[in-house]
């Protein structure tokens, strides 16, 4: 899966833009790492990399198909189901934690999902709590819940928006193993303040987002 | 000899039940409606149901006598003084505060799950049911205010329905006459009855409450 923005520019008022022409292509698996400073737009740019806003300027190219301007809502959302983002605070949902990890899995593979479910919480050690209330559970298992949502769904592109914020040192450990791992074959985005020794390692691009004063 | 208390709640509760069902229905109908409408759209919609939350009940009574009686608009369908003359009244009475006890939960809770059905790629189908299933205790708190709000009021059962015994007459009617007549001791027993039904109502409420708040 290819994805390209041409030329993006992106303002939440009309009058201030947060991006402004931005030129980027993902056509190679591996992890791509998004650096900025606070408000520098870069939650923006994975969100409209995510096809989740519309930028206000731009195309946005999906294996040559410019996303926003199809009329087809059922090609769309099976471009849009390759494309997942997972969000920098934990975005949870009233119930246990195997519910909110298998929010979407559940829709997409109503067969198969608990083997894969019950893999990942052992993987990353939150098994006990899976019968837990996720308003029960600390930040960082939240956030943990929130990417093995994401990382279940196998998407083509993953965007991971400060994903080693709130996390321990094992559990940051395990999601660099996964990221390698996955940045064989997929495209991995990632949005970070601190660039791990491993991710500098595999990275095929660094793209670093100025702070735009007006 | 007046009616039994039992068979006047019974009648109270069914009554009372259904108009609570058909508001909360119409409620959850457009309250969903209006969370894809317009700023502006949204804002004039809620401030009329806020408005109507206080509007007294025997002008609703009124209204519906207006529209059912044997000259009103609706007079051929022969409805003055009978149950379903209540259930429309007490429907009407209710929808307002169905509809302002939900509304924004539904809206707070449907910027989160648009988030995740948008991040997640998945369907609208996923959303809508995502929603219900996230607002579920709120959207069952705002049916049982809406039975609350119906089988507390007196004005529409007594215009629309008459108090007719045995066939109209509930529990808060059958209090206004037994009142009227100086039958007190039986007019506070019924007083008692409507009470506890109420505190029955009130109590799951509150667990309910705790359990979304404190989950």
């Amino acid at each position: 899966m290819e994805l390209k923005l041409i030329d993006v520019w992106h303002s939440y008022n009309g009058v201030n833009y947060v991006l402004r022409g931005v030129n980027i292509a993902f056509s190679k698996p591996g992890v791509y790492v998004v650096i900025g400073p606070n408000g520098s737009g870069k939650t923006t740019l994975l969100k409209i990399i995510a096809l989740m806003i519309k930028p206000t300027k731009g195309t946005v190219l999906v294996d040559g198909v410019d996303y926003w301007s199809l009329r087809d809502e059922g090609l769309k959302n099976n471009l849009k189901k390759n494309v997942v983002y997972v969000h920098d605070k934990p975005l949870v949902f009233r119930g246990s934690v195997e519910y909110n990890i298998s929010l979407g899995i559940k829709s997409r593979n109503p067969w198969e999902w608990s083997k894969v479910v019950e893999y990942y919480m052992s993987r990353y050690d939150i098994l006990n709590i899976r019968s837990e209330s996720v308003f029960k559970i600390s930040t960082g298992q939240a956030k943990i819940v929130t990417i093995l949502r994401a990382l279940l769904l196998g998407p083509k592109i993953l965007l991971l928006d400060e994903p080693f914020t709130f996390l321990d040192k094992d559990r940051t450990r395990l999601l660099l193993e996964d990221i390698v791992e996955l940045s064989k074959e997929k495209v991995i985005i990632i949005a970070t303040h601190y660039m791990y020794r491993e991710l500098d390692e595999v990275k095929n691009q660094v793209i670093e987002l100025p702070l735009l004063t007006q | 000899m007046a009616e039994s208390i039992f068979d006047l709640t019974l009648r109270s509760i069914y009554i009372s039940s259904t108009a609570a069902a058909i508001s909360f229905l119409l409620a959850l109908i457009i309250a969903l409606k209006l969370l894809d409408s317009s700023d502006k759209t949204r804002s004039i919609v809620i401030g009329v149901f806020e408005a109507l939350v206080g509007v007294p009940t025997t002008v609703v009574g009124l209204l519906i006598y207006m529209l059912l009686s044997p000259r009103g608009p609706l007079g051929a369908l022969r409805l003055l003084y009978t149950p379903i003359a209540i259930i429309i009244g007490e429907t009407l009475v209710a929808l307002p505060i169905a509809f302002t006890s939900m509304f924004r939960h539904l809206q707070s809770a449907r910027y989160n799950v648009r988030e995740l059905i948008l991040a997640l790629g998945l369907t609208r189908s996923d959303e809508r049911s995502l929603l219900l299933r996230e607002t579920a205790p709120i959207l069952l708190s705002s049916y049982f205010i809406s039975f609350a709000r119906a089988i507390g009021e007196l004005g529409v059962a007594l215009i629309a329905g008459g108090g007719i015994e045995g066939y109209t007459s509930v529990l808060t009617t059958a209090i206004a006459l037994q009142t009227s007549i100086g039958n007190y001791e039986y007019a506070i027993q019924l007083g008692c009855v409507l009470i506890s039904i109420t505190m029955l109502i009130i109590i799951p409420l509150r667990l309910l409450g705790e359990r979304v708040y404190g989950a």
